[in-house]
């Protein structure tokens, strides 16, 4: 099922572009979202993006001082904004010659007339100025018809990244629309660009959604590898041969630290990936001879096998609910994608199509009950897919880029990411959910490889 | 057991800078601590969650022993070049092969006549398909050449077994040879 913005959003690919106006098909965006687990901030009851086709405007941020700071400041919230806005995949917009055509507007008070001209109903405006190191950005949200404020905050912090301010204030606008924003979301990735020299090594990352402000998490010089995010993003789940095999270790990336969950269990233990509440880790460990599906404790206590026999069972992932785990199996023959319960029992195939079908991934949202994965086609590559858990019915989303592999959903279930390339050259993509839409990211120098996407 | 395989692992990793002698040296800590990405980016009201909270810049994991036992035969640079050649297998398939079963009954010879060595199989795989199926079926190429050379009589403790995956091609082409050369069970030996 598609949300019908999602369509209109076809033949507007231009996330980049400097277009302005956005429109909302709101009157449908309510309620068919995924919420995070906790109560958003709720809008005050009066201010609903609604109606048949509201056209919001976002005008340039206008600098409140005329120095360069803050201009340089508004510069960037502009774009950021706009790209943000454009990447939910919810809006349209209207060309900024339109904007241009009208007065230049006083922030304080605007002329709604100018704006009801060129169509808009819902204006969005920015300001922005920096004192001593500290910038101030403030966004107001107008309804064009009735002048009325539906919102209005003031974000300030230190002005060496202000995209940050724009993230937040596109997460804001999504919040008035009942969506979760994607704009102050992170993933993780692996990359060999700190690779010590003939050792090959591999170290994990961070990056913002849109690929800016990368910051490296481990630093053991050692092979990391398959990083997973926990629910609430203050850790990762991750596999290094720091102690020489493969296995877990669980790092909270805002202290430092990181806690060694499987080295003491013999057999390597790969694949973590957490609950949806963030109290198990299932993966993937040969510590019994054979290559099953476990879960543990997130300290890695009770550990507990899920699968058996003597089929390779690999790369889990949970549902929404955390009642059900999907993971790969040959089981078959071939590597195929089953789904079962918690307990290991209620196996069922979900793949159907294809000889080799890996690496699944279980969109977050209940909206959308699908698992992407990692296919091989009669090309040979692999590519991304997608599959309708009720009705099997399987979606390609990439073509030609090489192989794509490691798909991994954005905690809305709207958008999702995984690598692109061939021999050594690989980078990280980001897609909306019907891959209209691909983006290679600018990740970084280095061969970039299986990002997971996290809060 | 575990301390065992530890040490021969970090010897091999540490293999170039064994003669400036490693044991005791500090380890480099395994986690950095990822700054807060955002400047405080507090609003008002404040509705915003604040920024990761500020911690120390990097933490030690603890002491872990480096010493090693004297150790010779891979190239450093890239891992290869043993005394016990590479076996290689099919696509997608950990069975041994004929030419592999023979490679390894002269391996275990050359184990019977070297009683101190111990060898670390390290199972991989070529870039076709995934991180982690890839993972998987590398433990079963080393576990595959491990239990024959364990059938062969070699002494079970003296083997042990680790899955590279696709994580380290010894060829990083993107064509049959280069896959071929990939799909192998190497065999880095300590003594």
């Amino acid at each position: 099922m598609e949300l019908p913005a999602s369509r209109s959003r076809a033949s507007s690919s231009r996330r980049r572009s400097a277009v302005a106006l956005l429109a909302v098909a709101a009157a449908l965006l309510p309620a068919r979202d995924s919420r995070p687990a906790q109560a958003p901030p709720s809008p005050p009851p009066t201010i609903v993006i609604g109606g048949e086709v509201d056209r919001f405007a976002v005008p340039d941020c206008i600098p409140r001082k005329g120095d360069e700071a803050s201009r340089e400041v508004c510069r960037t919230v502009t774009q950021v904004l706009r790209a943000d806005l454009q990447f939910e995949n919810l809006f349209k917009f209207v060309p900024q010659s339109l904007m241009n055509a009208i007065p230049p507007m006083d922030p304080e008070a605007p002329n709604f007339t100018d704006w009801k001209g060129i169509g808009a109903t819902v204006l969005v405006v920015t300001r922005a100025q920096v004192t001593g190191g500290e910038a101030t950005v403030e966004l107001r949200v107008h309804s064009v018809g009735t002048g009325q404020s539906m919102l209005a905050k003031r974000y300030t912090g230190r002005d060496d990244n202000p995209r940050i301010f724009a993230h937040q204030a596109s997460d804001d606008l999504m919040s008035l629309a009942n969506y979760r924003g994607v704009a102050r979301t992170k993933i993780a990735f692996v990359s060999d660009r700190d690779a010590v020299p003939g050792r090959r090594t591999k170290e994990i990352y961070v990056i913002d959604y849109d690929g800016y402000n990368p910051r490296r998490v481990t630093v053991n010089r050692s092979l990391n590898i398959l990083p997973n995010w926990s629910p609430d993003g203050r850790s990762l789940a991750y596999v290094s041969y720091r102690r020489g095999n493969p296995d877990i270790f669980v790092a909270s990336i805002y202290e430092g630290k990181s806690a060694d969950l499987t080295s003491d269990k013999g057999g390597a233990a790969f694949a973590p990936s957490f609950s949806p509440d963030g109290k198990r880790i299932a993966y993937a460990s040969s510590r019994q001879g054979n290559m099953d599906i476990w879960v543990a404790n997130v300290d890695g206590s009770s550990p507990r096998r899920l699968t058996s026999g003597g089929a390779l069972d690999t790369a889990p992932t949970w549902s929404p609910t955390g009642q059900e785990i999907a993971f790969t199996s040959d089981r078959s023959g071939t590597p195929q994608i089953y789904v079962m319960d918690t307990e290991g029992l209620n196996v069922r195939r979900v793949t159907t199509v294809g000889n080799w079908n890996d690496a699944p991934s279980w969109n977050p949202s209940k909206q959308f009950s699908e698992i992407a994965y990692t296919a091989r086609l009669e090309s040979g590559g692999f590519d991304i897919a997608v599959v309708d858990i009720a009705t099997r019915q399987v979606r390609q989303l990439t073509q030609g880029r090489g192989s794509c592999e490691y798909p991994s959903w954005a905690p809305s279930g709207r958008h999702l990411t995984f690598a692109c390339g061939r021999g050594g050259k690989w980078q990280i993509a980001v897609a909306d959910r019907l891959g209209q839409t691909i983006t290679m990211l600018p990740a970084g120098p280095g061969k970039n490889e299986q990002p997971d996407w996290g809060p | 057991m575990t301390c065992r395989l530890n040490r021969v692992w970090l010897v091999l990793a540490v293999a170039a800078s064994l003669a400036a002698g490693c044991g005791g040296k500090k380890r480099p800590p395994a986690v950095s601590t990822a700054p807060p990405s955002e400047p405080a980016g507090r609003t008002q009201p404040t509705e915003v969650p604040p920024a990761g909270e500020p911690g120390p810049d990097v933490a030690s994991l603890g002491p872990e022993s480096a010493r090693g036992e004297e150790f010779t035969p891979s190239n450093p640079e890239t891992g290869e070049g043993g005394p016990l050649e590479d076996i290689h297998f099919q696509y997608d398939s950990a069975s041994l092969t004929d030419q592999a079963r023979s490679t390894l009954e002269k391996h275990a010879l050359w184990l019977q006549s070297h009683r101190a060595a111990q060898v670390m199989v390290e199972g991989h795989c070529d870039e076709r398909g995934t991180v982690e199926y890839n993972l998987a079926l590398g433990e079963k190429r080393a576990r595959a050449a491990r239990d024959y050379l364990a059938s062969l009589g070699v002494a079970a403790e003296r083997l042990r077994s680790v899955s590279y995956g696709k994580e380290r091609p010894l060829d990083t082409g993107n064509n049959e040879a280069a896959w071929a050369a990939n799909r192998r069970a190497h065999f880095a030996v300590s003594r």
